[in-house]
């Protein structure tokens, strides 16, 4: 195989407003493993896209053995010799493994059909790879959707690997996969790379990082901030050059003197060893009007804590309210508790997108105003509502896909508001709102907890939780990591922690 | 973690419980009509049974894609009134011949037409094929608004009355289908249908060619159902602008039955056949014990319904367990 190179440059990409990428850069050649490496939204992901086709870049080079490239598709990609890992499986899982790894590429006999056998005998070379760390009924015949999570990560690397290609992109390929897998994957690394590939490696894991990479590239807020040698850093020089330093907001806490009172505030929710299919028993107190901040990186189950907490999903341990053990099955339960949930994904969870205002607002109240409804004592609670919330709009009756995505969100604020709840679960809920309405969701946030409301709070912004919150707990792979408060409670000592970092948690 | 599940066991054997349904249908007919076995009467069954089976195999094929096609019975309508129309009492075998060639063109334009809308322009399926339904029900009404016209008796005995072997002529055409899809099943294509049913996305960033993968399994559907809309028209030997409305619905059925799910993906093509067998073993039981003839849609909507509520039944209970 002879030597490829690929270098990104000055890469820029927009989703909508938003800008991903700024400035991102990257260079990988042949034998060596460069480890792309950044906090939530500092664009790791768009730029391992950008790299595979699954986007186009809006600005920015990329050279491939020196020539200017462009992938108008993964397809395109893939015909160049890059392939990709993907952490969301590219399985169809009602075929089996062999059908899914050779699909597009199935070996034929001479008269059209496919043949089986081979393609069988392909497979199995293939899964000995990983022979050993995976259970013996992991056959080329068996259908994908009988595999565990590790087996199908398994499937989805040989996938990668069976097109034989120049540049391997693993994007968070460790994830799902055990510690024997994952040493197994690292020996196979170490033999691509003596054998002339260029290898990508995404990883959230500190340790695995400074294990596998031979260089690093750092990203943060979608410009690259650093490259170089892995053996040239520390763990400390990397999560600084994740870090920001300067600040966009400033936060007001909700006044320090009382952080010392809050301590005498009674305890409203207990949570002991809750248990779902992505958390693995997690401890919680939250005292009466506390702000507690949830960290970590996306999709470490801080999503699954609050929708069991809301009875949207079941949990096995135990959930005290005010002293009283309370176990939710259906959301209807938890709000007659005075819980309020305000969901991460609001066009599809929190909205009905083309119904208007008044009815979003009103949708979980309905029952306060009698039969038949006494409207306009309903519409105008729904006004005072927009107007503490100081909602942006044409009128009540227009619907909420005419809201821009700030004011959107305020409705599902402002929906629970109306009920007066004593407990809220925010899940990311500043995502994708501009920066005037957040600062006003700063301020709205600091109220209610000075009103006594406690509140959790998970936000993918390490910023928020750092100006806002008075305690924040650090979730990775299911569990709690870190509980930072006080003066541990800075921005490096959040990434090092979601990184999985050891030393960075304790105060 | 028991790997041996359901899934796996209907993934392999989708006909399973076809054949146990068969069997069972098989046994009740068989106490209420002994001679059933004899040739002339599995002759009679079977040319009766044979444009549905036709039928089955190209909505399998669709609900294998992830589709489904709700025009086909329009299209056997087409079919029938063209030939009815073209050929006549007293036409020639040649000009029966011709009109069997344009019907299938006609056929398959049909299918192209729904594959279009819903392969290229991503239309829901059963909306549209729902509306092309009326379309093509409707062209089929323009060319014979009232039931008449037909082919001649010698040309359409040829259908009801050839036995090579003594074995009846529709085992045949059975027997060839069943190789034709066992051939293209193990086929590239056949993967890809398999895999643009069990997750289109998947099977996109896997670099399959999804939209014609799509526009293939309508065109075959309408091929199908212009092979169905034939035989019929040479079992009846007229013409009825209506005679492949009810057909659609039987069609769907036999490949529930079949063990094609709806969701598509998992399944194939035999199952289908032995389901739309067994449906016709069951009109053929419900006319013997002299029950009224709306126990017919009735069986058939009852079993749509349990197939469909299903896995929501299961998945209710699962929850039920946490």
């Amino acid at each position: 195989m002879s030597g490829v190179s690929l270098s990104a440059r000055n890469i820029v990409k927009r989703y909508g407003g938003v800008v991903a990428l700024s400035d991102g850069n990257l260079d990988v050649h042949s034998g060596e493993v460069v480890a792309l490496i950044g906090a939530n939204g500092s664009g790791k992901s768009t730029m391992s896209k950008v790299i595979n086709g699954v986007v186009v870049l809006d600005g920015g080079q990329l050279l491939l053995d020196g020539k200017p490239v462009r992938f108008s598709s993964p397809q395109a990609a893939r015909k160049m010799g890059i392939a990709t890992v993907f952490q969301e499986l590219s399985l169809v899982s009602k075929m089996t493994v062999a059908d899914n790894i050779w699909l597009t590429r199935e070996p034929l006999k001479p008269n059209g059909m496919v043949d089986r056998k081979a393609m069988r005998e392909k497979t199995e070379a293939l899964l000995d790879l990983f022979s050993g760390t995976f259970k013996a009924d992991l056959k080329p015949d068996t259908l994908v959707s009988a595999l565990h999570p590790d087996e199908k990560q398994i499937v989805e690397i040989l996938k990668a690997v069976s097109l034989n290609p120049r540049i391997l992109i693993l994007d968070e390929a460790t994830a799902s996969l055990d510690s024997r897998q994952v040493e197994r994957l690292f020996e196979l690394v170490k033999r691509w790379k003596e054998e002339g590939k260029a290898i990508v490696f995404v990883s959230h894991r500190m340790e695995e990082i400074f294990r596998i990479a031979d260089r690093y590239s750092v990203l943060r807020n979608g410009k690259t901030v650093g490259e170089g040698h892995i053996k040239d850093i520390t763990e400390k020089e990397l999560i600084q050059l994740m870090t920001e330093k300067e600040k966009v907001f400033q936060f007001k806490k909700a006044s320090v003197e009382e952080e010392s009172s809050g301590l005498q505030q009674p305890v409203y929710l207990e949570i002991e060893n809750l248990t779902t299919e992505t958390l693995r028993g997690i401890d919680i107190t939250v005292k009466q009007g506390e702000l507690l901040g949830i960290g970590g990186l996306q999709g470490q189950g801080q999503r699954d804590l609050l929708l069991a907490l809301f009875g949207d999903i079941p949990y096995q341990g135990t959930v005290r309210i005010k002293g009283e053990v309370v176990k939710f099955k259906h959301p209807r339960q938890a709000m007659k508790k005075k819980l309020a949930l305000v969901p991460g994904d609001r066009a599809k969870e929190g909205l009905l997108y083309i119904r208007s205002i008044l009815e979003n607002f009103l949708l979980p109240s309905w029952q306060k105003y009698g039969f038949p409804l006494k409207m306009k004592h309903a519409r105008r609670d729904a006004l005072a509502v927009s107007e503490r919330l100081s909602l942006v709009m044409s009128g009540l009756m227009a619907p909420v896909s005419s809201l821009s995505g700030g004011n959107a969100q305020k409705v599902v604020i402002g929906k629970w508001l109306l009920r007066d709840p004593d407990c809220y679960l925010l899940d990311d809920p500043t995502k994708g709102v501009d920066v005037h309405t957040k600062a006003e969701f700063y301020t709205l946030l600091t109220e209610l907890s000075q009103q006594g409301k406690s509140i959790l709070f998970y936000s993918s912004d390490d910023d928020e939780l750092v100006g806002l919150c008075d305690r924040v707990i650090v979730l990775h792979d299911g569990k709690i990591c870190a509980e930072l408060k006080g003066a541990s409670l800075t921005k490096e000592n959040l990434i090092a922690a979601s990184m999985g970092v050891s030393n960075g948690g304790e105060a | 973690m028991k790997r041996f599940s359901w899934d796996e066991m209907m993934n392999r054997y989708p006909a399973f419980f076809a054949i146990i349904l068969l069997v069972v249908a098989l046994t009740i007919n068989f106490i209420l009509q002994p001679n059933m076995f004899a040739r002339d009467t599995l002759n009679s069954n079977m040319r009766v049974f044979l444009p549905i089976i036709l039928l089955s195999v190209g909505q399998a094929i669709v609900i294998l894609g992830g589709g489904i096609d709700i025009s086909v019975g329009g299209i056997v309508s087409i079919v029938n009134t063209i030939l009815a129309t073209q050929v006549g009492l007293n036409g020639s075998p040649e000009k029966m011949w011709t009109f069997v060639f344009v019907s299938i063109g006609a056929g398959i334009l049909a299918g192209a037409i729904n594959g279009f809308f819903i392969a290229f322009l991503r239309l829901q399926p059963i909306i549209t094929t729902y509306a092309t339904s009326f379309l093509y029900v409707g062209f089929a009404l323009f060319i014979l608004p009232n039931p008449g016209g037909g082919i001649p008796a010698e040309i359409a005995n040829v259908y009801r009355n050839t036995t090579p072997l003594g074995l009846p002529l529709a085992f045949y055409v059975i027997g060839v289908v069943l190789l034709v899809w066992m051939y293209i099943r193990s086929t590239r294509y056949g993967n890809y249908l398999y895999a643009v049913g069990g997750n289109a996305e998947a099977a996109y960033e896997t670099a399959v060619p999804v939209t014609w993968v799509l526009f293939s399994t309508y065109v075959a559907s309408g091929f199908m159902s212009a092979l169905a809309g034939i035989a019929i028209t040479m079992l009846s030997g007229s013409g009825n602008a209506e005679i492949g409305v009810p057909m659609t619905l039987t069609s769907i059925t036999a490949v529930v039955i079949g063990g094609t799910a709806l969701s598509g993906g998992v399944g194939g093509v035999a199952g289908p056949v032995v389901g739309a067998i067994t449906l016709g073993i069951i009109q053929n039981i419900i006319s013997f014990s002299r029950i009224d003839t709306w126990w017919e849609t009735f069986v058939k909507a009852s079993i749509i319904v349990v197939a469909l509520a299903a896995p929501g039944i299961i998945n209710l209970l699962r929850r039920k367990k946490v």
